[in-house]
């Protein structure tokens, strides 16, 4: 047994199925290819009636943002082409992430679905600011106060604080592949589909916590959610390594997969950290830019009160 | 720390113990990207993962690897505050670049390699010591080169601009080695 192989079987002993949290199984949620085909090989997607759903409730998604948007800015108010642009392809990838074949082995496919659904469109989904445009596009009402009620309630601001969001996404991806979990997604259609919802679901929980770009409750400092980052990274690059040498439970894959799945998970993921990363930094960035200009008006101003009496 | 600053002058020492940080912070990953490239990749001498690579080992990788990437971006960031506010002290900064990448390849050299034993240099081999020794002589004379700069660079102005913060004197070879990627990412945040 290698150290590894040691070190995972110390790992406390999940039960595999009956823990599991029930999601909400959303009919939003793209059904992949055939979850056989995680084992026989060939990635081709079977377009289902779940799948047509699912793609055309992201659509409308994307539509009823971009109405929303349009609609801001004919009343005057400017709502950013680029946090438009980003959501829109963020819905487009996420929706791509399910239907487009991957020219990989079965493994690899997963993995870029799981790279391109868990990880990239809800960096984009979070940079295109949603909970910002639905407070401004709502009229004062019944349906604005209950957005801003749920956003600035102490479930919500618990459920977006940095460390809830590492468990819940680096969490859940230990389970999937380092338990029995992954093998049952290929004899349970409704764990295949739960799970794919809480792939997205706390990948988007994670970008949003990391980034902080929209209004709830409270508001955590840059080193915390750098510290977030640094631990979800860790815990994603240490299990795309494990991935590499050791399969998940239950399951066969060819060796050369497995190895070029795991690289694809460990380089992917730094791909999505640095953006990650680099919207942390510009939001300091931004931030320190206006302490400074406020500062240097208030050292003017002083300068100004106490300097001598301008000449009349 | 952000005075009002009619002109550009000297710095002040904080200024300088930023800038030197900011560089180290680039300097660190930017040798780790050397070695992810050119070991990793290109040359395939070192291993993606080792089998025989202890848990603790893993563990510490994992978590380098995440810093690395952390520090790439807040020691971009920080130069570029340190830009904008016309206060970044270039010769600081070369010593800092030099300081960060020798201080990386060293701990890569002696921790990762031979103490976590995360991967070596090389597999196909009879005999690891001379690739050991070029790799931390290496690692010593870019370290040593960062800091004679840092000091020559203190030496050139001796009397920075009092700093009106609590942190002065933080010139030449503070602790800005490999590790120094989350704690300088914070500090970096937390003002």
């Amino acid at each position: 047994m290698t150290a590894v192989q040691t070190a995972l079987a110390a790992l406390p002993a999940l039960p595999a199925l009956p823990a599991l949290p029930v999601l909400p199984v959303l009919p939003v949620l793209p059904l992949p290819e055939s979850p056989r085909h995680h084992h026989t090989g060939g990635p081709g997607v079977a377009w289902s009636p779940l799948l047509a759903a699912s793609v055309a409730s992201l659509a409308s998604v994307a539509v009823v943002y971009a109405l929303a948007a349009h609609r801001l800015r004919r009343r005057g108010h400017p709502w950013p082409w680029t946090w438009q642009a980003c959501f829109v392809a963020g819905t487009a990838l996420l929706a791509a992430a399910f239907v487009v074949p991957m020219p990989a082995g079965p493994f690899t496919a997963h993995m870029g679905r799981h790279l391109l659904a868990g990880m990239l469109a809800p960096v984009l989904l979070v940079l295109g600011r949603p909970l910002r445009l639905a407070l401004r596009g709502l009229r004062p009402g019944r349906a604005r106060r209950a957005v801003l009620a749920v956003a600035h309630s102490r479930p919500i601001g618990l459920l977006v604080s940095p460390a809830t969001a590492v468990v819940l996404d680096m969490g859940g991806l230990w389970l999937l592949y380092r338990t029995p979990l992954l093998a049952a997604t290929g004899h349970h259609e409704w764990l295949h589909v739960a799970v794919h919802v809480h792939v997205v679901a706390a990948g988007t929980l994670f970008a949003f916590a990391v980034c902080r770009l929209d209004p709830v409750r409270r508001g955590w400092s840059v080193p915390w959610r750098a510290g977030a980052l640094l631990a979800g990274g860790t815990a994603h690059a240490v299990l795309a390594k494990t991935l590499y040498a050791v399969p998940p439970p239950g399951t066969a894959f060819a060796a050369a997969d497995l190895r070029a799945g795991a690289q694809l998970m460990y380089y992917g993921g730094d791909a999505v950290e640095l953006l990650l990363a680099a919207v942390v930094a510009a939001q300091w960035y931004a931030a320190t830019g206006r302490a400074q200009r406020h500062a240097s008006r208030r050292a003017l101003r002083r300068a100004t009160a106490a300097g001598p009496a301008p000449v009349a | 720390m952000s005075q009002a600053r009619p002109s550009a002058g000297p710095e002040t020492s904080r200024e300088r113990g930023r800038s030197l940080v900011s560089a180290a912070l680039i300097g660190v990953a930017v040798m780790a990207a050397v070695d992810e490239i050119v070991f990793h990749q290109l040359l395939g001498w070192h291993h993606f993962f080792d089998r025989s690579t202890p848990a603790i080992g893993l563990l510490s990788d994992g978590l380098l690897h995440t810093a690395e990437l952390l520090a790439l971006v807040a020691g971009f960031v920080m130069w570029a505050d340190l830009r904008r506010r016309r206060a970044l002290s270039a010769a600081h900064a070369r010593a800092g670049l030099l300081i960060g990448a020798g201080g990386f390849q060293l701990f890569d050299g002696l921790i990762d390699h031979k103490v976590l034993r995360v991967h070596q240099i090389r597999y196909d081999v009879p005999d690891l010591l001379p690739y050991d020794l070029v790799w931390n002589g290496a690692a010593l004379v870019l370290l040593g080169a960062g800091l004679v700069l840092a000091l020559r660079a203190r030496r050139a102005d001796p009397h920075p601009r009092p700093a009106t913060g609590p942190g002065t004197g933080s010139g030449s070879g503070t602790g800005s080695g490999s590790g120094a990627g989350p704690e300088a990412g914070s500090e970096a945040g937390g003002r």
